[in-house]
Parts: structure tokens; sequence; C-alpha cells
């Protein structure tokens, strides 16, 4: 269908440390004990795409995301890891891959996207209206339950973040969008953009998923002009979005005469044709520009961007903040438990059969224990996930946590709201309530931590 | 005979009258394998009826139905035994745009082929159940889902299916050409498979774009004439021809049609039209039409004075697009719907109208309430001029609107838009005594028409079987 696509699988994001370290890129972080990016290529191989290049930030994590991949997809996918210098930001990404897109459209797919939306729909919406970029909208996830929320502090303010959209009435065309800090300050609606549609929807319960198809020309031709763009979401879009009715970008495909010679007479020939009859698709935005009194040629520098959005059965969240994690984690084994790709007991919970459990021990709902993890006697686990060989001793609650893989957790120890990485000891009767341990820390007996992140120095 | 016996678990007991049905099913299929029978070979099909024998006869007491009702399992049950006819045989299956729908076995043989997943209606006018019934907001997600699994169709095809699904181009002129610049892209990137001639593959691949379009929305008759065009002239492609000759050759075809029969064609008729305007004119004008339009704007620039009244109707209301850019150009305009038709007639003086198409007996095919406007400009004495390019014409003949026609989504009729406490039919479809029908079409007889502006110049109704006779299809698409 002419379409490549490219996933950006970040590198050692800022966000989610201690939980990413040299070891554990953040594309590699487990959700449900796989690697959040295999999220994205399953639902990739789903749509039968099946040649991706990857972009990773940093030759460690590109190498180990690599292999990951090569071990793991060997003959189901075609896939090129690049590397990238770190902090080049999403833009700098793609400029580093331009030079291998050949194809038509562009189908960019940030790598810590947990989604069911297919992307056969996006580049459907893309194709049809002829735009220039169509971005994939879905509704921002409530915050998450009481239970971890009310442990947070007064004084740590959980921020949560906005986007602001402009739709038109059919919620087809994308006309402003937001994000981040200018959310805060006022927000500037373009006049011409208002008399063109008449009607301009403004909704903040919607949310960038980083899902973008673009049209290759006109991306190549924004990245190579603009050097200072960073990222796609705060720069890129922003920019083609405002640009819409007073396009800057000189090869509007559209409009671009081929050069094959008898195509060239003919083909302007067609679009005198359509200008003439207005026969391809007028929207009622192009229709209107068309009545302003502006000289011809500026009618057809315009071009469209689109919107697609996911229908509220469908589940899409992005990793960017523990937060998230936490919750990616608990929807994915609970509430789109489809996209885990497990088969849940009767109980609604995900049990390996090599896991051994102790007596009196209980694993509630929707949690999830993987192979050969061990739990000693009386303990509890209740909405959390546990990695594969962890030893956990007696008298232990996990409540609402994630525990990755070869953790070892003494007897008598609380674990509330908390994510342990990797090869962790806790020793006994230690206290953890909204903490985030990093790989390889040992935690010292009868120690009480509250929403602190401990990592090795 | 005998390994029906080792096969058999236990002798079942059959009465006379079951015994009497499983013969009638055995000659059946035997029948039915002798003519698949062709088509495979020997070993196949004779492998296919023992298996069928041991099928009937391991259910035996369900059969109680007669001979012809159990032929149309037994012909299912076969079709899953032998494999898929080739592609250029299931070609000759597609379903014919004037299939008859109520046959349901047709209809499930072309569910099973289509690529577009259909949906039973809730609820079926049974006067119209011979015309296809399809949900459409069912088809656009899921036919968006499957974006990147569809590959044999072209992307440019692809998208102007999915354009005609959701409603994004509509008009004979505007869907006709999206079809066929499609076609020219589809053709620019066709490469001959080896071993296969350049005619038939293109032709059987250009065959399967038209029936994912009928799956998106059912051919108009100017975009049926197009096909006939296109096919004839790929058939007529003379076999010296390298391949990329023969594919240069097809697109200054489609160029050469596009530009003769619709552009030019347009200007032919706008010419023709504008005689018959005068100063002081009241001109009233039903729908959205394309030609109607630039006739209108023509008018304008040769400066003659007259006013335009704009009928419009619902669910489409397309009357508001035209009145806003014929407002925008400066002339002065009225609105109104249909249903105050005979209140505005007596003001005017001239009705044009545009038309899908015209048939052999001067029956006009158009945009439904065609015909009333028609009929009331009639009562009031008011001449109405239809213009109509001529690669519209058609050589059948229509009585009425139901034997062929398009049906439209029912939910836009409850609705209104801008209205929302008028929701009284929200439930319409629970309700089992109530179905909605919204028809796209309708046929306007050929009295009411006192004349049809062509290419070909100003002719009277009764005339155009003249011209779909005299001026051949030959000349009439090349």
């Amino acid at each position: 269908m002419d379409f490549q696509v490219v996933v950006l699988a970040g590198g050692t994001s800022k966000n989610l440390a201690p939980l990413v370290s040299k070891e554990v890129p953040k594309a590699l972080l487990p959700v449900a004990n796989r690697p959040v990016l295999s999220y994205v290529l399953e639902l990739l191989e789903a749509s039968n795409l099946k040649e991706l290049i990857v972009v990773v930030e940093g030759e460690d994590a590109a190498f180990r995301v690599g292999g990951w991949i090569s071990g793991a997809y060997v003959d189901r996918l075609h896939v090129e890891v690049a590397a990238v210098p770190e902090d080049v930001g999403t833009a700098g990404a793609l400029r580093a891959v331009a030079h291998h897109l050949t194809a038509n459209d562009v189908l960019i797919v940030s790598g810590d996207l947990v989604s069911d939306v297919p992307p056969g729909a996006v580049a459907a919406t893309h194709r049809r209206h002829g735009a220039v970029v169509t971005t994939l909208l879905c509704y921002a996830p409530v915050s998450g339950p009481s239970d971890t929320g009310s442990s947070a502090g007064k004084d740590k303010v959980k921020k949560r973040r906005y986007n602001i959209v402009g739709l038109d009435p059919t919620r087809q065309l994308l006309l402003h969008i937001a994000a981040g800090a200018e959310v805060d300050k006022d927000i500037r609606v373009q006049k011409n953009m208002l008399r063109a549609v008449g009607q301009l929807e403004i909704r903040a319960d919607l949310m960038d998923a980083h899902m973008y198809a673009f049209k290759r020309s006109v991306l190549q031709d924004v990245l190579d002009q603009k050097d200072a763009f960073h990222s796609i979401r705060q720069d890129v879009l922003p920019y083609l979005v405002k640009t819409q009715l007073r396009s800057e970008i000189s090869a509007n495909g559209l409009y671009k005469v081929e050069d094959n010679a008898n195509g060239t007479v003919s083909s302007q020939n067609n679009l005198t044709w359509m200008s003439q009859h207005r026969e391809i698709a007028p929207s009622a935005f192009q229709a209107l520009l068309a009545l302003s009194p502006r000289s011809p040629e500026n009618v057809l520098r315009t071009h469209k961007c689109c919107a697609y959005i996911a229908s509220k059965s469908k589940y899409c969240a992005r990793l960017n903040s523990i937060q998230a994690f936490s919750d990616i984690n608990r929807d994915v084994v609970g509430e789109a438990s489809h996209l885990s790709g497990y088969s849940f007991s009767t109980q609604n919970n995900i049990i390996h059969p090599s896991a051994e459990l102790g007596s009196k021990t209980t694993v509630g709902p929707q949690c999830m224990l993987a192979e050969g993890s061990q739990l000693g006697d009386k303990c509890s686990v209740k909405r959390s996930i546990i990695g594969r060989h962890c030893r956990i001793g007696s008298n232990v609650k996990i409540v609402n946590s994630v525990v990755m893989n070869h953790v070892t957790i003494e007897d008598g120890c609380l674990v509330q709201g908390s994510v342990i990485c990797s090869n962790v000891h806790l020793q006994e009767r230690v206290v953890l309530k909204d903490c985030q341990v990093g790989a390889g820390y040992v935690v010292t007996s009868g120690s009480e931590y509250k929403s602190e992140p401990l990592a090795r120095k | 005979m005998q390994n029906e016996g080792t096969s058999k678990p236990q002798k079942q007991k059959t009465s006379k009258a079951e015994r009497r049905a499983i013969q009638e099913a055995q000659r059946a299929a035997k029948a039915a394998a002798k003519e698949a029978g062709g088509v495979k070979p020997s070993a196949s099909s004779g492998g296919a009826v023992p298996a069928l024998k041991q099928g009937k006869v391991a259910k035996p007491s369900s059969q109680r139905k007669d001979g012809p009702q159990v032929t149309a399992p037994v012909t299912s049950s076969e079709k899953k035994v032998v494999d898929r006819l080739p592609e250029k045989d299931r070609k000759k299956d597609v379903p014919h745009p004037r299939m008859q729908f109520d046959d349901k076995h047709r209809v499930e043989k072309a569910k099973r082929r289509a690529v577009v997943n259909q949906s039973e209606a809730r609820s079926r006018v049974e006067l119209f159940r011979h015309l296809p019934q399809y949900i459409r907001g069912t088809q656009l997600p899921d036919l968006e889902s499957k974006f990147f699994q569809l590959d044999p169709i072209h992307p440019s095809v692809y998208k102007v299916g999915l354009q005609y699904l959701s409603g994004d181009i509509s008009g004979g002129n505007a869907r006709c050409i999206a079809m066929l610049l499609a076609f020219k892209e589809a053709i620019k990137d066709y490469s001959t498979p080896p071993e296969k001639a350049l005619v038939r593959d293109l032709t059987a691949k250009i065959g399967s774009y038209v029936s994912f379009f009928i799956e998106c929305r059912p051919l108009s008759i100017s975009m049926g004439n197009a096909i006939k065009f296109l096919k004839s002239r790929i058939a007529k492609l003379p076999h010296t021809l390298s391949e990329s000759e023969a594919k240069s050759s097809l697109q200054s075809d489609i160029d050469r049609f596009i530009n003769e029969k619709i552009v030019i064609a347009d200007k032919v008729i706008v010419r023709h039209a504008v005689t018959k305007i005068r100063d002081g004119d009241v001109l009233l004008t039903y729908g959205s039409s394309s030609v109607v339009e630039m006739i209108f704007l023509y008018a304008l620039e040769l400066g003659k004075h007259f006013r335009v009244v704009v009928v419009d109707s619902r669910p489409k209301l397309d009357g508001q697009a035209l009145l806003c850019r014929l407002v925008a150009k400066g002339l002065n305009c009225t609105y109104t719907h249909i249903n105050a038709i005979s209140y505005i007639m007596h003001e005017v003086t001239r009705v044009f109208l545009g038309a899908s198409s015209v048939l052999s007996n001067g029956t006009v095919y158009s945009r439904v309430g065609t015909a009333c406007v028609a009929m009331a400009a009639h009562a009031f004495q008011v001449p109405v001029l239809v213009c109509c390019e001529a690669y519209k014409f058609h050589e059948r003949v229509q009585l009425d609107s139901i034997c062929s026609n398009e049906l439209g989504d029912p939910d836009v009729i409850s609705k209104v838009p801008g209205w929302k406490d008028l929701n009284h039919l929200d439930n319409w479809a629970d309700n089992e005594n109530l179905q909605l029908l919204n028809l796209t079409y309708d046929a306007t007889p050929s009295d009411y028409v006192s004349m049809i502006i062509t290419d070909y110049g100003m002719l009277p109704p009764t005339s155009v079987p003249v011209l779909v006779r005299e001026y051949r299809r030959e000349h009439l698409w090349i």
C-alpha cells in the first residue's frame, strides 16, 4: 500500500529513572512480562506490516534492542534497527533515517505505545483525505484508582497533562493542537481558520497517541528546512497544523508535476480541470477557501491535517511516566486483557504452571505470576505482576505493584504501589509504599520507604 | 457402496421417505459434481462425491425436507470440498450490478466473496428487497482496519473506494472522473505477470477493482459506461504493441475520454443552454448539479440578468453548497425545500435539472425529488430543461423507480441536523412495524421533460433512442 513504518523506540528516558538503565532501555521495559516494544510489533504484524525500521537512541540500547528483536521475531518481521545519538529528539531521529524512506507515505509509531487501534485506520483516513499528516487521537486515560493517589503527599502536585485539540465539525480535520507548556497560557486561534470552517470544536479530553501518518515528501522538506525542530509532537505537528492555510511547503505533493514528459502536460491539464470542476473531494474547507478573495496561486497552497479519533472501545496508552507504567501494567492484566495475549484462569489471573505457591497464599484477580516464581506461606498478592524466577518469602504482601525478574523478597515485607526492578534484594520486614527500586539494589532489612526512587549509585 | 458400509458406525433404520430423500440428494450431487467435474480432474471429483455421500448418510434423520431444498446444503458443502476456482472464472461469478438480492443463495455466494463486510439490514422494506441493502456505517471502520491486508488493490483505487463509501465524492461526473483517474494510476503501475497476456490479465484486474467499487457503493450509470469503454479499448489493443506502449495508449485513451466526453461536453452544453436564458428570467434548479452550476456562472459572465431558485431536500441537502457558491459569485438566489415547490413555481420561468442518466424511452434517471420538481413545473406549464452529457445515456428502459435504484442509509432520515429535540425516531429499529426507506434515485417520465440539452445538441426526450442507435456505442464513447 505504499506505506513505510518507522518505530521510534527512544533510549533511556529520564522520566522513567530508575526503571530504565543501561541494561534495560525504555523499549525493553516489561509490561505484563513482555517488553513494551513487543506490543507495537505485534500490532504491526497483525496489520500485515512486516518491514519496519526501528530507531533507538544510543549505541548500547540499539544493540540490545536489535538483539532482542532478532531473537523474538526472527521469521515474522523484517526489522532494521538504526542507532542515533542521544538527545536528538524524535525529529532528529527521523532526520537520521530520512534517506531510507522511499514510499509515498510514512507511518511513524512511538515504541512505547500500548494499543489495539489498527494502524490501517489511521492510514486509510490519511489516504482518503489526501492529507499531509494524520494523527491518532485517543481519549485521555482517567488517572489511576484512589489507593495510589491518596498516598501521594500534598507537596507532590500531579500535573495532569492536557492536550488541547481543535477539530472541525465533522471531527476529521485537525485545526489546532497545543500540548505541554503552551496549554497554561492563552490559546490562540487563527481567524482565517475559523472563517474557513465556520465552527471549531475545542476539546481537552483527547490525547495525542503518537501514531502519525506523514506524506513523505512533506516530512522530508520540513525536517530539512527547519533544523531547529526537535520533537515531532511539539514542533513539527503544530507547525504543520498552523500553516494549513498558508502553506510554505513548496513540495506540496498534490500539485507537484511529475517528471514524465508526457505526464507534465496532461497532469497540468488534469489539475486545471479539477480546479474548474471542484470535483476531487472538495471538503467544505477547501471550497470555502476558494471563495475567499485571493489570487489563484494562493488557493492551491494549502494542505490538510487530519485526525483519526480512536473509538472508546479501543485501548490506547503511552508509557511515558512511572504512573503510566503502573497504570498500563494494571490495565493489560485487567480491562485490556486481550492485549496481553495470555489466557486467564478461572480466578481471572495468570499463573504460570511452574510457579509455586506456599500454603495459605492467595493470589487475587488481575494478577500475573511468571515462570519459576516461588511464593512462601501466607502471602497475599493483589493486582500485581510478578516476573520470572522470583523468590518471595512468607507473610509478604504485594499490592498494586510490579515486580520484575529474579527478585528476592524476604519474609514479612510489604510492597504497595511500587515498582521493583530486576535482581533486587529486599531483606526482611521492608515496607515500600509508592517507591521505585532500581535494578540490583539491596534494601536493608527493617527499612521503610515512602514515595522514593531508590537506585544504586 | 462398500466403503459406505464399513464407515457407517451402526445400521440406521431409515424410513421410506428418508431413503427417498437420500436418493434424491445423491442424484442431485452427482449432477452437480458432473458440472463442476468439468473444471477439476476426475479423480478429485470422484473423491468429492463419496465424501458427500458419507456426509449425507451420517445425518439422515435431519433430512426430512424435499429434494430441491436438500440440494442447497449439498451444493454449499460441495463448494467447501472443491478448491476455489481460479481468479478468472471466479470473476464471472461476481454479482452483476443488477443482481436480484432476494435470492438467498446468490446473496450468500456474493457475501463470501465480498471484500467489504456487509451486515444485514435491520429491517427491509418488502418492495425493495431485490435491491442491495447495505449498512454503510459499519463498512468504513471495517475497511479501514483491513487497509494493509488488501494487497491486490491499488492504493489509489482503494482511496477512491473509501471516498465513495464515506460520501466525500458524489455526483455522476465526479465519481466517473475519480474512478478513471484511479484506473489511470493503476495502469501506470501495472506490469504483466510472466506467461500472461496483457489484455486478459489487465481486464481481469480492472474487473476486480470494479467489484471493489461496487461493494463500496453501487455503480452509477456514468461509471458503468466508462468501464465498458475502458474494457473495449483494452480488448482492441493491437497485439504487436509492447507493454509500455500499450499502457501509454490506454492512459491517453482515458485522458481523451475525460476531455472529450466530460469536460468539452460540458462546455458545449453550457453554450447551448445559455441561449435559452433571457433577461428577467427566474430559473429553478434542484439539488446540486455540476453542469447546471456551470450554466448559471457562464450566463452571469455574459451579463444576463436573472434570478435563481435553489430547491433542496433532506437528507443530503446538497443545495446548500451550490447556494454558497452562487451567492459568492454575486447571483441573486432564493433557497427553499422541496415541500414548498408548488408555492414557488408560479414565479419561475424555466427549470434546469441535471441527470444521472437518460434512458432509452426518454425517462430521466436522476436524484430523488427530480420527478416531483418536473411534475410541478409541468403543472404550471413551466418548461423543464434537462442537461446531460451524451456518455451518460443508456439503452435500457425503465418505467418506474422501483425496479432499479440505490438504497441509502436509513438512519440519516431519522435525524435532522441541528434539531436535537426531534428524537422521536431514535429507536425506530426496535419497532417491528416501522421500516425506513431512503431512496437515492428516481425516474422522471419523458412527458414532464421539455428538452434535453446534450453535447450533440438540444433534443426532445423522444430522440434519445435515435442518438443511442445512430451514434452507436463506439461513437458515443470514443
